[in-house]
């Protein structure tokens, strides 16, 4: 062909220069599937509970979260957590590549995160409300006053129904959120599945 | 006092390159000098292709915006169908009939462009895309160039600039208007070739020179140095786009020093063989307007300063790599088109270092 | 990917052009743009008359409230505390003299309009100051006492982040502070307080460097100005002559004057992601902070004024002023005669990075540096946003190196993991990308609502892995007494014995009780036959129940 190209000079490093390129391709191909398939071998259930709420409140039909993440991971439907809301249902079907139907309503609606509070005048220490409790949020004991450590209740409201003097309220609790700025409008973009804000 | 709440920052730089319709307007105004040349040397046929293809590029932009119920006064003031017809235009051979010029732009504006999403959109070099349908689909009308001379740079039967000319370009494109078309066929020669890249033959010694030193001057057409004057011309505009900050370096730079270099390293004088010199890959051709405006396109190249570099790196191996070893006259198209392909995957690796951190972050 | 690395923009450059002075160092990215400061400092600072109404907010910096010590109705002076604050904050001083009228309730010049409460103080114009302590050469004093006295005249950054002062030479005690940097690079345009300060006062301010050196401990002190500051920068060279502050002289660029910036620019080095430059050896504090600290320690008078630039093309007279805190912003604005016919914005802050403010009553607090009364020409409505053409002019313009372009794209989608991988983090909401997009997209919202996302998600996340942890706990501790009651019946005799026990104790329990009635009535009986009086009310023994439902 072209003389230089015949030389030792070139072929040399040429042929060294290409197979360097082929290795670190290879490489870089491999490391990102390495990277993949590590995410996979998380187990699936575990997955899918890292994604609910925690609230271990029951109004999905089942007793814990970790409960209705198996349920989920045998099929059950994904839209029925109240406490977790239209994102959490969005992040579930992009999970298992399944429809974001929404919310059953016959569970109850997504509101805003409330917290329990206890009457003390009106509290008889029947310490029913702190055995109903799944995270160990109400501070009491037999005869004593009993109150919510607000910190810690996430407002799955389970211990209103075994109070026998129903003296516990649903409050909105400090979110910390405060006023943020949105995502702009665009008033000439196309609607689209992506673009709408959950 | 207003009460809406606007976000910093409050005020919004009025340099006219931080405004896409007259970037657009920049990169036309850097195409005319190259234009002009190739008006003078060879006549109306590139000044028509461009205005016909951009009335076609206008008003089929304007169809599709109203399709896709936008605005179609404010999606036009953007210009970009205009750069997109420029462009093509100058790609198309002169003296090509209107119906290649509308197919050539039909594709390019609604497919590659609109279909894909509209202005931003697009993974393609919409122009690329539209002269690669005709060049794959028409490829007799695409490789003929209509000079409106007897013989590529012989004695002239008259003047590129003159009203004849004119009437013969018009006659090409709107094959309607030439009546019996006999007068067509009288002075018209087909010449079955782009540019004088495949006349390597008479390759090496670059014509301008050559006209310098037989002291003719360099814009008579006689002296057949159109060809590099024109490329010149096209590299002052790339320059200017330089200097005005509306293209970025790396693309243009990476590809010249590329082609250069890979010319230089398979060039073979006196042989039969295709390889030119370094000075008929970079003037002789089609290099110049690939480089400083079809590749620069912003929206289908890589969008990263490091992945530019290797984006440009790529293109130019493909340009050379084509014509040198391919089957195709100029490979401009291709091998941008190529480029496009791996704009993602450039993006994706070549990211630049952010302040505080000591590697890149993790994928 | 070391090949790669030759692409990545180069942070260390060759050294200053300016023999004898600080070296330089490069940063990347930066605007140009431009500067409208002329105006405001055409004219000496004022101090403006002092206003009839005072509103001083209890939180002006970030941490936590203070809370008052005065009530409405006492008449406090000049310097007086009126509002302590735990040892995370810092107090609040009367500006002036005069009546507590009320406690109430302000928004803060902020983007949100934040209501925080507030003490209303009515001046009654004698401005009689407080009696102060002498105080003395600062080198004579301690470490910490100088601290505590920092801290007890109220002193927060005043460049806009409003960090107590004293935690932050607290925090970085612990590490070695090498360098001090005094910031004077204004770089945003439209604000000319630092400016203006150092023009007049430059002296107090490299006094008051000094003692910051003096409590901080850092090797070395350098003040950073910006190369266009012409005047100041004279002054500075003669406020520095027979001290050991050096002048670092950066190029005018936007954001040279932002924190990591500017560490960047005087050191060389970049402060790590997730970390204070304190952890480099590196502190910064700005000129106004640096002056309001001379006057705490050499004049005794609390953090009560700072200098604020009003201006912008609606008022006639725009200038700097030396402005008690708790002025209103109307005030001032009359002050240098605004025509409200005009105007159409007041940003608070400068033009790249301020925010717009709706109450005009909102008062001057430490972070106020700049107000700006635009008109309709000064500050258009945003054009439209259109689509994305990835120029790259975005990228190019970044001080912290991101991709904008591929962060709003991430952004826009909702792609939070995407975001935060393209450095959503580290983004320092500079502006300097939304003022060079060609398609006009408002690139800082879009950072600003995803951080808002990012930030409410890692807290569910984090409230989330709390829940699942007492609820194990929860679950763990059921069991455990479920075990523990099923191992105490095990142990516990077998059932016909346990009925025999059971009926043994009832009989003897009313045994027990029919014992106790009877002595009981006897008891009762020798009373009554002991006692002239008669008591019914003792005849049968009570058998109400006590208990309450």
């Amino acid at each position: 062909m072209f003389p230089f190209v015949n030389t030792a000079y070139f072929q040399i490093p040429a042929i060294t220069l290409l197979s360097a390129s082929i290795l670190w391709l290879i490489y870089i191909t491999t490391r990102y599937l390495r990277n993949e398939s590590r995410q996979q071998q998380r187990c699936l259930v575990d997955q899918i509970n890292a994604l609910l709420p925690q609230t271990q409140c029951g109004h999905c039909g089942h007793p814990g979260c970790l409960s209705y993440a198996r349920a989920i991971s045998t099929g059950a439907a994904i839209n029925q957590c109240p406490p977790g809301g239209q994102h959490t249902i969005q992040a579930l079907s992009d999970l298992l590549n399944e429809t974001a139907e929404p919310l059953n309503p016959s569970h109850g609606n997504h509101s805003e995160p409330l917290i329990a509070r206890i009457r003390e005048l009106e509290c008889i220490g029947c310490t029913k409300c702190i055995q109903a409790c799944p995270v160990d949020a109400i501070l009491g004991g037999t005869k004593l006053m009993h109150s919510v450590i607000e910190s810690e209740c996430n407002g799955c409201d389970l211990c209103l129904e075994p109070c026998p003097v129903d003296c516990i309220d649903m409050v909105p609790g400090f979110t910390g959120k405060q006023w943020q700025w949105a995502l702009p409008n665009r008033s000439d973009a196309v609607e689209s599945e992506i673009g709408e804000q959950v | 006092m207003k009460t809406e709440v606007y976000c910093s920052p409050q005020q919004h730089s009025q340099l006219s390159q931080h405004s896409t319709g007259r970037i657009m307007l920049w990169v036309i105004a850097a195409c005319l000098p190259g234009i002009a040349a190739s008006t003078w040397f060879f006549g109306w046929g590139l000044l028509l292709n461009i205005l016909v293809v951009m009335v076609f590029a206008v008003l089929l932009e304007a169809v599709m915006l109203k399709l896709a119920d936008k605005p179609v006064k404010t999606h036009l003031a953007d210009n970009s169908a205009l750069v997109t017809g420029l462009i093509l235009g100058i790609a198309i051979p002169p003296g090509s009939p209107w119906w290649l010029l509308f197919t050539g732009i039909c594709f390019a504006i609604v497919v590659a462009k609109h279909l894909y999403g509209g202005l931003g959109q697009n993974p393609f070099n919409p122009a690329m895309c539209g002269y690669l349908l005709l060049l794959l689909s028409f490829p007799l009308n695409m490789t003929t160039w209509h000079l409106p001379t007897d013989t590529l740079f012989a004695d002239q039967q008259f003047s590129p600039l003159s009203w004849t000319s004119l009437q013969y370009s018009l006659q090409l494109c709107f094959p309607a208007l030439a009546g019996d078309g006999s007068q067509i066929s009288e002075y018209i020669d087909g010449f079955a070739m782009a540019t004088p890249l495949i006349e390597y033959k008479l390759a090496g010694n670059s014509t301008v020179l050559a006209a310098l030193e037989n002291n003719s001057p360099l814009f008579a057409r006689a002296s057949e140095t159109g060809w590099e004057i024109i490329n010149f011309s096209f590299l002052l505009g790339g320059l200017f786009l330089l200097f005005k900050k509306i293209i970025g370096w790396q693309i243009p730079v990476s590809i010249i020093v590329t082609i250069t270099i890979m010319s230089l390293l398979f060039y073979e004088q006196g042989s039969t063989a295709v390889y030119g010199t370094t000075y008929l890959h970079l003037f002789g051709s089609a290099t110049m307007i690939g480089a400083f405006f079809i590749a620069t396109d912003p929206v289908s190249a890589a969008t990263t300063p490091g992945g530019r570099v290797v984006y440009g790196i790529f293109i130019g191996i493909a340009i050379y790599g084509i014509r040198v070893w391919g089957s195709y006259l100029d490979s401009i198209a291709i091998a941008v088109l190529f480029g496009n392909f791996c704009a993602p995957l450039l993006d994706h690796f070549c990211r630049p270092r952010i302040y505080g951190h000591s590697t890149r972050p993790s994928q | 990917m070391s090949l790669l690395s030759l692409f990545h923009r180069s942070t260390n450059r060759r050294p200053s052009r300016n023999p004898g002075r600080h070296k330089i160092h490069k940063i990347v990215g930066g605007i140009k743009p431009a500067a409208n400061k002329a105006r405001s400092l055409r004219s000496r600072i004022m101090s403006t008359p002092i206003p009839e109404m005072l509103v001083l907010p209890l939180l002006q910096h970030k941490g936590t409230p203070a809370t008052p010590v005065v009530k409405p109705g006492d008449h406090v002076l000049k310097g007086q505390k009126i509002a302590a604050a735990d040892p995370r904050g810092v107090p609040v001083h009367a500006p002036t003299s005069g009546k507590i009228i009320k406690t109430g309730q302000c928004t803060l010049p902020d983007a949100a309009g934040t209501l925080v409460s507030c003490l209303m103080l009515a001046s009654d114009g004698k401005d009689e100051a407080i009696e102060t302590g002498l105080s003395g050469d600062f080198r004579n004093m301690s470490k910490v006492d100088l601290v505590e006295r920092i801290r007890d005249a109220g002193i927060a950054g005043m460049g806009g982040a409003g960090f107590p002062t004293h935690l932050k030479i607290q925090t970085s005690t612990a590490s070695d502070i090498a360098t001090l940097i005094i910031n004077a690079a204004e770089c945003e345009p439209y604000i000319t307080a630092d400016e203006a300060l150092i023009r007049e006062h430059a002296r107090d301010v490299v006094k008051g460097a000094e003692i910051l050196q003096y409590v901080t401990g850092a090797q070395q002190c350098i003040i950073a100005i910006e190369d266009s500051k012409i005047a100041a920068l004279a002054e500075l060279k003669l406020a520095i002559a027979d001290s050991a502050i050096e002048i670092a002289i950066v190029p005018a660029k936007y954001p040279a004057g932002s924190e990591k910036q500017l560490v960047q620019a005087v050191t060389g080095r970049e402060v790590p992601f997730g970390e204070f430059p304190a952890s480099i050896g590196v502190l910064l504090h700005n000129t106004g902070t640096a002056f309001a600290v001379y006057k705490a320690i050499c004049e005794s008078e609390p953090s009560i004024s700072r200098i604020t630039t009003v201006t912008g093309s609606t008022l006639k007279t725009p200038k700097n002023f030396h402005v008690l805190f708790g002025t209103p912003v109307t005030f001032l604005l009359d002050l240098c005669g605004i025509d409200r016919v005009l105007l159409s914005r007041i940003v608070v802050g400068g033009s790249l990075m301020g925010n717009c403010l709706h109450d005009m009553d909102a008062p001057i607090i430490k972070t106020t540096n700049c107000l700006i009364a635009g008109s309709l020409e000064e500050f258009p409505e945003p054009l439209t946003e259109r689509a994305c053409i990835r120029c790259g002019f975005c990228a190019d313009a970044c001080p912290v190196n991101l991709l904008p372009q591929q962060l709003y794209a991430h952004c826009r989608c909702q792609s939070y993991q995407q975001a935060k991988d393209f450095g959503l983090i580290d983004c320092i909401e500079c502006g300097a990308c939304a003022y060079v997009c060609p398609s006009h997209i408002p690139l800082v919202q879009y950072y600003r609502a995803s951080k808002s996302v990012v930030f409410q998600q890692q807290t569910d996340r984090k409230n989330s892995e709390k829940w699942q942890s007492r609820f194990q706990f929860y679950q763990y501790r059921q069991k455990r007494e479920s075990e523990q009651r099923i191992q105490a019946r095990a142990e516990q005799p077998s059932h016909p014995q346990q009925i025999a026990q059971a009926v043994f104790s009832r009989e003897k329990a009313r045994q027990e009780i029919s014992e106790a009635v009877a002595r009981v009535k006897a008891r009762r009986a020798n009373l009554i036959a002991t006692s002239t009086l008669s008591s019914p009310s003792l005849s049968s023994p009570s058998t109400e129940p006590d208990e309450k439902p």
